[in-house]
């Protein structure tokens, strides 16, 4: 079976083997609705991309959405039981109309949401998923932690609001260190203000790493209690073997109005676009359900088949040629099939299919051929 | 191995010279041939030579790892980049541009000519003026003239041209130069050697 999974285009791959991980965690399945109620999204617009919802009228006149997004109906349709968290992994498509081209498109998520009590081990379980789930794709991978509240507080915390808070978190996502000075020169900022926003900008490396400088950046409860929040995970995590591709970076700003802390991207090696994105996302949860708490990331796996093809350079395993078939026939292909090859039957060689073997059948006996 | 786009032309040949001055020479670049790729495996270092307005395509899709490309292209183009090192070389300015006697009629859009609709757009939303955009690729500086649009928006290094159309200059609003550029996801996997090349960047342009 696990040659089988190992046989299939990564985009097929992955959902069985994530489906699989996230099991192995706890996680429930959650199956989406294809039609909802357009209003409801409409009313959380702030939390979907910038993309359109593709919406129609139902037979009853209503307005509907067809699959914008898959977190907005697990934060809304979870149950959560007393004392538990709701733990959910989905396997779905999702459909918007690009802002771009204004063409409706299909995108394909793995993923996971946690809503409820989001306490340190929780925290680090989802990053310990999205290590794995990255694993999955590819050894070679990085998932980029970076933490939201951090670098909103350290703003709060300097004064810098409105417009130049804007500006400013543009300079720290794009790492734009020479715009950043000019402008806070232009604005007049502090020059010890100035080069805390330099060190937040330029900050990478492994959690352990960047801790005693992320230290030095706390100046108030809030960021103290974001560098605790880091600090507790780099401790859960350190021992474990996918530590080492664990980095943080506080350039990664995604979503500001959606995420309030952690915030996760994850890179494999040969795409050049995030594959995870996730992260906290407490205002959703507490403005749709009352209560906060709510972490979660989805794995995008359009793509994949480009940048991860299958390299199996065989369409199947063995072709069968036969010119009269009989009973025998089908108990030979049987078999075949039972001892886990791929086999495919057909009167003449067909063109452009390529098979590790290829067998004549003729008066109940299969002889190899050269192709 | 590095793979850098450079924008084709003067300013290509520029950062080129650079990049050679760092250690990332490849001599086959100055023969006389029609090559669109050159390689020193040597120095790990490959080249793509594109045109200015591509690079930060071929960066944003991982085709080249890091690329040189115009504040002007980033700023239009939008697209999600680190943007590590300002080289400070094709300093312009992009401006607000037109006939030298021009005033504005505050009762209805200002009718924008421009090759830059993006950067246009965002100066003029930030003080909430309506304004009409007309796309244009080329010879910006005739549209006002023969009254297609009211106002220009676009790069001015000396002005000369705008002299000689009759036009000024009524307001720069973004410090233009070549930026280095690089993909997120190039510089995750490369972060070492990419902040390496910037830093030694850095200091060759700091002795200048």
């Amino acid at each position: 079976m696990q040659n089988f999974i190992n046989s299939l285009p990564t985009e097929d791959r992955l959902p069985l083997e994530l489906s699989k991980l996230y099991e192995q965690f706890g996680y429930q399945k959650y199956c989406m609705s294809k039609f909802e109620e357009y209003g409801f999204y409409s009313d959380n617009r702030d939390f979907l991309s910038t993309d359109g919802i593709i919406a129609f009228n139902n037979s009853a006149g209503k307005l509907m959405a067809l699959k914008p997004d898959i977190t907005l109906s697990i934060v809304k349709n979870a149950r959560t039981l007393p004392f538990a968290n709701a733990r959910y992994y989905y396997n779905e498509n999702v459909y918007r109309i690009s802002e771009d081209t204004h063409d409706c498109k299909e995108i394909k998520q793995c993923g996971i949401e946690l809503l409820g009590n989001v306490d340190s081990h929780a925290t680090a379980e989802i990053v310990l998923l999205a290590l794995k789930s990255l694993d999955k794709i590819d050894s070679n991978f990085s998932l980029i932690i970076s933490h939201i509240a951090f670098v909103s507080s350290a703003l709060e915390d300097a004064g810098i609001i409105g417009e130049r808070r804007r500006k400013i978190l543009g300079f720290i996502k794009r790492k734009n260190r020479h715009d950043l000075v000019r402008f806070c020169e232009e604005n007049k900022v502090d020059k010890a203000i100035t080069e805390r926003l330099i060190k937040i900008s330029s900050i990478s490396g492994n959690l352990n790493e960047v801790l005693p400088t992320l230290k030095e950046l706390v100046t108030s409860d809030k960021t103290a209690a974001a560098y605790d929040e880091l600090s507790a995970l780099c401790d859960a995590l350190c021992q474990m073997d996918l530590y080492k591709n664990l980095k943080f970076d506080l350039s990664v700003l995604n979503h500001l109005d959606y995420y309030n802390g952690i915030l996760l991207q994850g890179y494999v090696k040969n795409s050049p676009s995030p594959v995870l994105s996730g992260g906290r996302y407490d205002s959703l949860a507490k403005k749709i359900r009352g209560d906060g708490g709510a972490f979660g990331f989805a794995v995008y796996l359009d793509g994949l088949n480009l940048h991860y093809p299958n390299k199996s350079k065989f369409d199947c395993d063995a072709i069968i040629i036969y010119d009269q078939s009989d009973a025998k026939l089908l108990t030979a292909v049987n078999d075949m099939c039972k001892s886990g090859q791929k086999v495919r039957v057909e009167r003449k060689m067909p063109d452009g299919v390529k098979a590790k073997k290829v067998f004549k059948y003729e008066n109940g006996n299969l002889t190899e051929v050269a192709e | 191995m590095i793979t850098i786009a450079l924008p084709k032309g003067r300013l290509g040949d520029k950062v080129y010279n650079l990049f050679a001055s760092i250690g990332y020479d490849c001599s086959e670049i100055y023969d006389d041939n029609r090559k669109l790729v050159f390689e020193n495996k040597e120095n790990g270092v490959r080249y793509l030579l594109v045109k200015p307005s591509d690079v930060a395509v071929y960066v944003y899709h991982g085709a080249a790892d890091i690329g040189i490309a115009g504040k002007d292209i980033l700023d239009e183009c939008g697209l999600s980049l680190y943007e590590l090192l300002d080289l400070k070389l094709g300093k312009c300015s992009m401006c607000v541009a037109a006939p030298n006697e021009y005033r504005e009629d505050p009762s209805r859009p200002i009718r924008v000519a421009t090759k830059f609709p993006n950067i246009a757009k965002k100066h003029y939303m930030s003080f909430n003026r309506e304004i009409e955009i007309i796309k244009l690729n080329g010879s910006i500086e005739i549209a006002p003239l023969v009254g297609l649009s009211d106002v220009i928006v676009d790069i001015v290094e000396t002005g000369t041209t705008l002299k000689e159309n009759n036009l000024r200059v009524f307001e720069k609003f973004l410090p233009i130069s070549a930026r280095l550029i690089a993909n997120r996801s190039s510089y995750t996997f490369k972060k070492d050697e990419i902040d390496s090349l910037c830093d030694s960047l850095q200091k060759v342009l700091e002795e200048k």
